[in-house]
């Protein structure tokens, strides 16, 4: 019934999600702390010098598509966008998407035109003009997106998702323009780069609790302290594991291939 | 649009796919095989209609940039749209497998392609250059780690002084390694618990945020 040598890792996904949904359920009663994301707090910041400058906001996810593994960091992004439309709407402020996969323009129409109407600005939403495919290869879209930079020389640019050798291209021509950046990602090859160049950083697992931190839903919240449960139960795994390899014994390994 | 059919059925479609290609990865059922196929072959067919979309909206970009003499951007608008109707017009008469439009995009989009990419290098060393300026502890460890490296990296100083080979290999295998792990252990976890808010319908960003009435 189970497949041979994924049954260590079922286990470990069923407790995983019984941490995180009890902690969804308890945040109901009281809702856990947590420690600020400087860069999800400076994004009212970002939108105003837009608004102040008379500039637009440029929001891109990177590489991200929605099949494969990169899938959730696009999700994560997607959550920044609709926050960060929402603001760009109060604020008067043109926020544009540009966008690698075209399959990601139905659900970024959607979740922009739904953040234009709560801000009562439905009508200020240009689908065309502010969600624009570029190109579904890899460099022509480097290339467009640095275009599109230089010619409306945004005040911020904001870029979550999964990035990959357009990361320091992206990064050093938004510095160049003047934009103020934020970077967030969860391929760690990426991270020094926009380490180096951007103002505000989010790294790996800070782009998923992204869209649970800037909602304030409490459940949501909840979310993100069942998954540091997770981070005990993988420090457990990996002190015990590296006790035990020491001794010689190959215990731990076998859990794992199990 | 009711809330129901905007918000309960995506979620429900997302939850019911989701445990469906998990059972399959991790249970034999011989039933869910041909299903995930069928779920991935639906994605390419999507996937390829979707890039009708992104066409109309390019179209719909450039011709307002054309109309409107968009400063700095319309002559390159008109060759977009020439390029995209050469294309177009050469892998709907001719076939996107023929010589002729292998022809164009070699030379066309591999070669420009290439020199995007090499001139990563140059945003590199820019970059480089103002990550290694020692304004704290922690800029002055980044300028030592990548001095080091740099010089392990440059042929004649590796030869010259081997010890900056074995500095480097420990540096990456050590610390390197090590700080990689620990993100790709909480971005995986991070992924997880987005997993689970999306299948119990709590994380709805993908579908617009919700209002506080409908929480």
């Amino acid at each position: 019934m189970l497949v041979a040598g994924r049954i260590f890792a079922l286990g470990m996904l069923i407790a995983l999600w019984i941490f995180i949904i009890g902690c969804m359920e308890m945040a109901k009663k009281k809702l856990p702390t947590f420690r600020k994301l400087a860069g999800l707090d400076a994004l009212p910041e970002m939108v105003g010098r837009a608004a102040e400058m008379n500039r637009p906001v440029h929001f891109t996810t990177g590489l991200g598509e929605l099949t494969g593994t990169v899938a959730p960091q696009l999700v994560a992004g997607l959550a920044v966008l609709g926050y960060l439309s929402e603001l760009a709407a109060k604020y008067g402020v043109k926020i544009v998407y540009t966008v690698y996969q075209p399959q990601v323009m139905p659900l970024a129409t959607e979740l922009m035109r739904e953040a234009y109407v709560r801000a009562g600005k439905a009508e200020a939403f240009d689908q065309e003009d502010q969600i624009r495919f570029l190109s579904s290869e890899q460099f022509a879209y480097a290339a467009a997106v640095q275009g599109y930079a230089e010619r409306e020389r945004p005040a911020a640019n904001v870029m979550i998702g999964p990035f990959y050798a357009e990361s320091q291209l992206f990064a050093e021509t938004f510095f160049r323009v003047g934009s103020i950046q934020l970077a967030g990602t969860a391929r760690g090859y990426q991270i020094p780069f926009f380490a180096v160049v951007c103002d505000y950083l989010l790294i790996g697992e800070e782009i998923f609790a992204a869209g649970a931190y800037l909602s304030k839903d409490p459940m949501q919240g909840g979310s993100i302290q069942g998954q540091d449960y997770g981070k005990i139960i993988a420090w457990i795994l990996m002190f015990v594991g590296v006790l035990l390899t020491a001794a010689g014994s190959p215990a731990i390994m076998d859990l794992l291939k199990m | 649009m009711s809330l129901f059919v905007r918000r309960q059925i995506p979620i429900a479609i997302v939850a019911i796919t989701s445990i469906v290609v998990m059972a399959d990865y991790f249970l034999k059922i011989p039933q869910t095989g041909p299903v995930v196929k069928d779920l991935q072959n639906w994605g390419v067919i999507l996937s390829a209609y979707a890039l009708g979309f992104g066409a109309v909206n390019l179209f719909i970009v450039h011709t307002r940039h054309i109309s409107k003499r968009a400063s700095g951007q319309w002559p390159f608008s008109i060759w977009l749209l020439f390029i995209l109707a050469v294309f177009a017009v050469v892998g709907v008469f001719i076939g996107p497998s023929s010589a002729q439009y292998m022809w164009i995009y070699n030379a066309s989009y591999f070669a420009l392609s290439a020199t995007i990419y090499s001139s990563t290098g140059f945003y590199i060393a820019s970059g480089c250059y103002r990550a290694l300026r020692a304004r704290n502890a922690q800029a002055v460890i980044l300028l030592i780690v990548g001095s080091l490296a740099l010089i392990r990296n440059a042929p004649a100083m590796a030869a010259g002084f081997p010890i900056f080979v074995d500095i480097d290999a420990w540096l990456n295998s050590v610390p390197t390694t090590s700080a990689q792990r620990g993100i790709m252990i909480g971005a995986a976890l991070g992924a997880i618990a987005l997993g689970v808010r999306t299948m119990i319908g709590r994380e709805t960003a993908f579908l617009g945020r919700r209002t506080e009435a409908e929480r």
